[in-house]
């Protein structure tokens, strides 16, 4: 294709030239050669957009491998997860996301993680999301697990939240037009959390029964090398969804808020071959539970949260540690406590190797200690964009 | 510490967050259109938008200009600045990709999207700079296994001294588009600054005659648009590939190949490591060009024509030549 465009631009001022008497030839034709050398430029020198491709979607995948020894000096692999992502511009207005995860927990499973719809152009700086996203709650919550900082998400959102913040609904969040970054989200959603089994997922369901959630977060950039990150919300459920009890009564509703807290140090010049990043996050839980039957029982409030600090030591070294807390949903007495090590080997941007070492150990009597190593070995193949969120 | 929301004051909380969005949103339309604010993505382009703009536009810039800018951290700052702008000034070729695309995608501003199949930027507001450029080094196939940091040709035009015009004209040509009515005043800004900027190319391009057919390496890949003015031929690199950081095993190959070809030039670009190069220096003699990937690189470089000219004394004084 690009040889016969060169041989017809060729030919084309020779046929021409020779039309023409000798007489004036000479300067037109050099006119001509150069004219013809800047069009032949324009095909060489032309980027590579098009292989870029302007209509497929972008593809990625992350593939999730660890390995866990347990106390009792028994281990096991597991694939954790392959996580297909395909992300696209619908039209000016809009683009669309989903997420594919094929997970093994004893049996493999395939799982839309997410598949949502997200306005662009919104004016008056609001944006509308729709569909099955990762509720805009907490910071650590809303990340997939192959993007936390060690490899076992931390108890005190796992078991707070039910596991990653997925949520069915909408969610519509407005960024201040204010020097300082500030914003505010709010959603409505049939529940958040994977795997949090409070409301039917699927039936029908009066308003009451929805999960609504008011989300406001800051960031602030400390002079040239600091900035600190603020975010406060809550996630309210008016009502409990039970079934296969008679007696329910009627304050079921849930508040579920957390506070969290990031500073970081991102020196200039080292560009993002050196800095601290510390996150803390505070969660407290505040609903009626029920027991093995759907009886009601007590109304508890709990409380956990985390604190990790993970230091960027050169291009490929990042240590850190992470202490862990979890107030037990059913008695806030019973008190989890987890203490990580973790060390993170960035291969290349694609590629991750990390070893986690944890000490958990919780106050109910006559239960042991655990120590677990963990080694995990993350690829990214395919699409991968550096997001504001995750930097 | 008790943070519960009972049912009342949590709906109170809505309606005053409401009300309060709704009296700022009211604020921000509020406020007089003004000079056109503008983001530059290097300091490179906020110099030449300010040449171009004159005291009709406001320029805010994000990269320093010491980074790597491979490796630029995004800031909450970036994205109010990209909130507020009404144009984006970049480099493109993907060269921005460590931060443009993701703050795009958080800055809720209709005239420059994220789009994420491309990573480009879409919109009335995008200026790319690099339109029209003739690209160097494009890839025969795009893999990753070569590393994939420039996956539409060589990005670095900016380091060559020839392509100010070249920026120059493509800031003109967006501010014209996107500001008509200011059109003729960015037609004579952008006419007064070629008019100082081409006879500093004429005088440059005397300057390193000296230069040519000199045989050099460069940490990073950074350096062809640089080779082509200088006439420097770059012959490797201390990365391995674009990106992947010098291995043991790499480096003795190219002190060897160093010694073989006689290559007496190590290009460091000030963000890369400098214990590495001396290295190489002392195993091989080869003298030590420090130059900038960016404007502000260095204290004092604060311009284009400023960093194009300290960069070629730095190559001139490092094989022992002055400036004539
Ligand atoms: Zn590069």
């Amino acid at each position: 294709m690009r040889n016969a465009l060169l041989s017809l631009l060729l030919l084309l001022p020779l046929t021409a030239a020779a039309q023409i008497d000798a007489s004036s030839t000479t300067l037109d034709a050099q006119q001509e050669l150069k004219e013809l050398r800047a069009r032949l430029d324009k095909i060489e020198g032309a980027p590579l957009k098009a292989s870029l491709s302007a209509f497929n979607p972008a593809m990625g995948m992350a593939i999730d491998l660890a390995y866990q020894h347990m106390k009792n000096d028994q281990g096991a692999f597991q694939f954790r997860a392959a996580e297909l992502n395909v992300e696209a511009p619908i039209d000016p207005f809009l683009k669309g996301w989903a997420v594919i995860t094929g997970t093994s927990g004893g049996t493999t499973t395939v799982d839309v993680e997410e598949a949502a719809l997200q306005t662009t152009s919104l004016p008056y700086n609001l944006t509308v999301t729709g569909g099955r996203m990762f509720a805009a709650f907490g910071r650590l919550v809303h990340w997939h697990d192959h993007e936390l900082p060690v490899t076992q998400r931390p108890l005190s959102i796992d078991s707070f939240v039910g596991g990653e913040s997925r949520a069915d609904g909408i969610e519509v969040s407005y960024l201040f037009p204010t020097d300082t970054y500030i914003n505010a989200t709010a959603g409505m959603y049939d529940k958040i959390g994977a795997d949090n089994t409070r409301q039917d997922p699927a039936g029908l369901r009066s308003l009451d029964q929805f999960t609504y959630l008011g989300r406001l977060s800051t960031y602030e950039d400390i002079g040239d090398d600091h900035s600190v990150e603020l975010g406060v919300d809550s996630a309210w459920t008016p009502k409990r969804f039970v079934t296969g009890t008679t007696n329910t009564r009627k304050d079921t509703w849930r508040t579920l808020s957390s506070v969290d807290f990031t500073y970081r140090y991102q020196p200039t010049q080292g560009g993002l071959y050196q800095g601290i990043v510390w996150g803390t996050e505070i969660l407290q839980n505040d609903e009626r539970r029920f027991d093995a039957n759907n009886n009601p029982a007590n109304r508890v409030n709990a409380y956990s949260g985390y604190s990790y600090i993970q230091a960027k030591m050169g291009p490929r070294l990042r240590p850190g540690v992470l202490v862990d807390l979890a107030e037990g949903l059913d008695q806030a007495r019973q008190l989890t406590k987890t203490y990580s090590a973790f060390l993170t080997y960035d291969v290349s941007e694609f590629q991750r190797l990390r070893v986690v070492y944890s000490r958990q150990m919780d106050n109910i009597p006559g239960s042991r200690q655990a120590n677990i190593v963990a080694l995990q070995w993350t690829g990214v193949l395919g699409h991968h964009v550096h997001g504001f969120r995750d930097r | 510490m008790k943070f519960m929301l009972t049912e009342k004051t949590m709906k109170n909380e809505l309606l005053a967050l409401t009300l309060l969005l709704v009296a700022v949103s009211l604020t921000a339309r509020a406020q007089a259109a003004g000079a056109l604010r503008v983001v530059a993505t290097v300091p490179d382009l906020v110099d030449i938008t300010n040449r171009i703009g004159g005291g009709l536009v406001k320029v805010d810039g994000l990269a320093k200009g010491a980074e790597d800018i491979h490796q630029v951290v995004m800031r909450p700052s970036f994205v109010t600045k990209l909130n507020k702008a009404d144009a984006v000034v970049f480099l493109g070729l993907s060269v921005e990709h460590a931060f443009l695309p993701g703050l795009l995608d958080v800055a809720a501003n209709p005239k420059m999207r994220q789009d994420p199949a491309t990573q480009g930027c879409v919109g009335t507001g995008c200026i790319d700079t690099s339109e029209g450029l003739s690209v160097l080094e494009k890839p025969d196939t795009l893999s990753r296994a070569q590393g994939e940091l420039h996956p539409q040709g060589n990005p670095h035009y900016n380091i060559g001294p020839d392509q100010g015009p070249l920026l120059a004209r493509n800031i003109a040509k967006g501010l014209s588009r996107i500001d008509p009515v200011h059109a003729a005043d960015y037609k004579r800004n952008l006419k007064e600054y070629l008019a100082e900027l081409e006879p500093k190319i004429a005088l440059w391009r005397k300057w390193v005659a000296p230069l040519k057919g000199l045989k050099a390496v460069s940490f990073h890949k950074d350096v062809c648009y640089l080779g082509r003015f200088t006439g420097i031929d770059f012959v490797d690199t201390l990365e391995l590939k674009p990106g992947v950081a010098p291995t043991p095993t790499h480096l003795e190959a190219l002190v060897r190949e160093m010694k073989e070809q006689d290559i007496k030039l190590i290009v460091r670009e000030q963000q890369y490591d400098p214990k590495v190069c001396q290295w190489l220096a002392d195993q091989t003699g080869a003298k030590i060009a420090v130059i900038g990937t960016m404007a502000n690189a260095f204290p004092g470089a604060e311009t284009f024509e400023k960093i194009s000219e300290r960069n070629l004394k730095a190559l001139l004084a490092a094989v022992g030549k002055e400036p004539s």
